[in-house]
């Protein structure tokens, strides 16, 4: 089996830390984080130019980001042709920072209040489909 | 002699105050004739005298109003004492009695003013009938002086009420513009009475050359149109430059076409009105202003507020977080770890930091209630405390309480905040009763002092009375923890505080251990929806 990504956008180191504790948690896969929305859309269109993007299993996205914001992250994904399916899951620490809505329409697979915990991870990764 | 009749036709009925003078050198008829005149004339004071001079001293005395008078007598002849009396008292009205008929006398008794003559012997019929002539001239001059006396006197009151009222009245003819002022009028005016003719072109000097011309215009528009005067405000310059305002109002009397026009009119002093309303005016907008102001330091500080409960809401609850994150990794990689107490710890840890997490959540609760926009509309509080009721009962069906609930409390409010204030104040009163075997839950409202006060009342474990301060506080508890369901931080009753004060009411309690207790609030008839926070979000 190919090797997996898992790809976490996150600014915090220690969000940072503690998503890539569960992820090793729960799973094998290797993680690229990327520090801000500059730094995801780059990494991105990079995996997306050496085609690798089909190995993306997730994408963590934090939505307030350095920089570039999550949404805008989210709105390059959605319109390009070859990253517009990757599942993407919201990473949120609180109510204010979330438009549901918008990220509904711009087609979020979940919503993840931190601390991730292993449990969540496992559940969004159930919903997560096989490429 | 006649006998004298009873009756005469035409006599004044009272002549009380009236006296009569009877001079006749004859004794006879001088008693006969009194005795007569004292018959008929009950109310008539008669004095008499027996000739000339002894009338004149009489009459000295006494001033009487009529006089009878012989003309042929010793002393003094009749003629001679009607002259010197005359001279006394020009308006004495005599009769004379004689058996003259020569014109001489009757010439000089002309002369004099003798007003009637009756011949002798006397004829009682005709004296009396003399007698009542005079006396009817009399009882017209009394009632002439009478009605003169009326007319000054309610002239005096007008002029007085006037004068305490500021009110002067007047006429105006127009054209020409000829006037006549009231006393009031010309101290309004501050023109001298008599010193000239009072004119359109002397009132019209003393007005503000400002008002003068839409004075002279309502006062021709009023002549033309033959309708009054529309009432108009005209400042005055008096003399001694003080300026005076007055309100200036007019009818028209003739309305005739064509003929020339009467004005009637006032002119009432409003000057210390007009100052007060101008005093009114600029505390009012002292106080718009001083308003203004206020809300506008009330809403910096609010917006400091804001930023402040951002802060907790928002920038808190990343490292809030954070921290419940390693706390779980604590827990989670400390089952590898051999120390007992390192699990411990972090199990604790983490439930501090839950803790914390509910107290912002609570925390953000609270803040939303202080600013979210109302909607105002009609309440029913029976209905919205009905349903509350039903649905404790249902989620614990075992519990039997009580509900007394008053019929049509409508209310005007927000449907949704007063739901949520019902459902606190109605939540506690179920929580307190829980161990109670009858309990009883009561939503009502009084009349206390002219406003309606809507009460919650339970006969629960009640509280203390020296702790009700902390009651509507947040984040406060007067009960120990155990002997009820821990329902998280404590704010619903500052919750229900921070609703009903959107309402612009009041909310206190009274209670009493293990009596129960009740909460009371008020609300405003018409609450305002607006909130001081902007809208920033």
């Amino acid at each position: 089996m190919r090797d997996r990504l898992i790809v976490l956008i996150e600014d915090n180191a220690d969000d940072a830390y503690l998503a890539m504790r569960v992820i090793g948690k729960v799973c094998a896969d290797r993680v690229i984080v990327a520090r801000d929305g500059e730094e995801a859309s780059q990494l991105l269109k990079n995996l997306a130019a050496d085609g690798l993007h089909s190995r993306v299993r997730l994408v963590l996205l934090d939505l307030k980001l350095p920089k570039l914001s999550g949404i805008e992250v989210l709105q390059e994904i959605r319109s390009s042709e070859l990253l517009c399916g990757l599942p993407v899951a919201v990473l949120t620490s609180s109510d204010n920072d979330l438009d549901q809505e918008h990220c509904r329409a711009l087609g979020v697979l979940d919503y993840i209040y931190k601390p991730m915990t292993i449990d969540r991870l496992q559940r969004v990764l159930s919903q997560d489909k096989e490429p | 002699m006649k006998p004298a009749q009873s009756q005469h036709a035409g006599a004044p009925a009272d002549l009380t105050g009236l006296s009569l003078l009877y001079v006749e050198d004859e004794a006879e008829p001088r008693v006969m004739v009194s005795k007569m005149l004292v018959l008929n004339y009950p109310n008539l004071t008669v004095y008499s005298a027996e000739n000339g001079a002894a009338g004149l001293a009489a009459f000295q005395e006494h001033l009487p109003d009529i006089v009878v008078t012989d003309i042929n007598m010793p002393v003094m002849d009749g003629i001679q004492m009607s002259r010197a009396i005359k001279e006394i008292r020009p308006d004495a009205l005599i009769i004379a009695v004689t058996a003259h008929s020569d014109t001489s006398y009757l010439l000089n008794a002309i002369q004099i003013g003798i007003h009637y003559y009756v011949l002798k012997p006397i004829n009682y019929d005709e004296l009396f009938s003399a007698l009542d002539k005079v006396l009817g001239q009399l009882a017209l001059k009394q009632l002439v002086e009478l009605q003169n006396r009326r007319i000054s006197e309610s002239e005096r009151q007008l002029a007085l009420a006037q004068r305490i009222a500021h009110l002067g009245s007047w006429q105006c003819e127009l054209p020409g513009g000829s006037m006549t002022w009231s006393e009031e009028m010309y101290r309004l005016l501050d023109h001298i009475q008599g010193s000239q003719a009072a004119t359109l072109d002397r009132f019209l000097e003393r007005v503000h050359p400002e008002d003068r011309d839409l004075l002279q215009e309502r006062l021709a528009a009023s002549a033309a149109t033959r309708q009054p005067v529309v009432p108009l405000y005209c400042r005055i310059r008096r003399a001694d430059a003080s300026e005076r305002i007055l309100k200036v109002e007019a009818t028209v009397m003739s309305t005739r076409k064509g003929a020339p026009v009467t004005l009637v009119g006032t002119a009432l002093d409003v000057t210390e009105l007009k100052r007060a309303e101008e005093e009114v005016r600029s505390l009012t907008g002292a106080l718009e202003r001083r308003v203004l102001q206020r809300t506008s330091l009330l809403q910096a500080s609010l917006r400091e507020l804001e930023h402040f409960s951002y802060l907790v809401s928002h920038d808190l609850r990343a490292p809030v977080a954070r921290l419940e994150g390693f706390c779980r990794a604590l827990v989670e990689d400390c089952g590898e770890c051999r120390n007992d107490n390192c699990r411990t710890y972090a199990e604790r840890a983490e439930r501090v930091v839950r803790q914390i997490k509910s107290i912002i959540g609570a925390f953000n609760e609270l803040s939303h209630y202080t600013r979210c926009g109302m909607v105002i509309g009609e309440v029913d509080l029976s209905a919205l405390a009905r349903s509350i009721g039903s649905d404790f009962q249902r989620t614990e069906p075992e519990r039997s309480v009580r509900f007394h609930i008053a019929d049509g409390l409508v209310v005007q409010g927000d449907q949704r905040l007063l739901r949520i204030a019902l459902e606190h104040l109605i939540g506690n009163a179920w929580k307190f009763t829980a161990k109670k075997d009858r309990a009883s839950i009561e939503f009502a409202a009084q009349a206390q002092e002219g406003t309606r006060v809507y009460f919650v009342r339970d006969n629960g474990a009640g509280f203390d009375m020296r702790y009700v301060d902390k009651l509507f506080k947040p984040f406060q508890t007067i009960h120990s923890p155990g002997d009820f369901t821990w329902s998280g931080t404590a704010i619903g009753l500052a919750t229900v505080h921070s609703i009903v004060l959107r309402h612009g009411g009041t909310i206190w309690a009274e209670g009493e251990v293990d009596r129960g207790a009740t909460f009371f609030f008020t609300l405003a008839d018409e609450p305002e929806p607006g909130s001081y926070y902007e809208r920033t979000h």
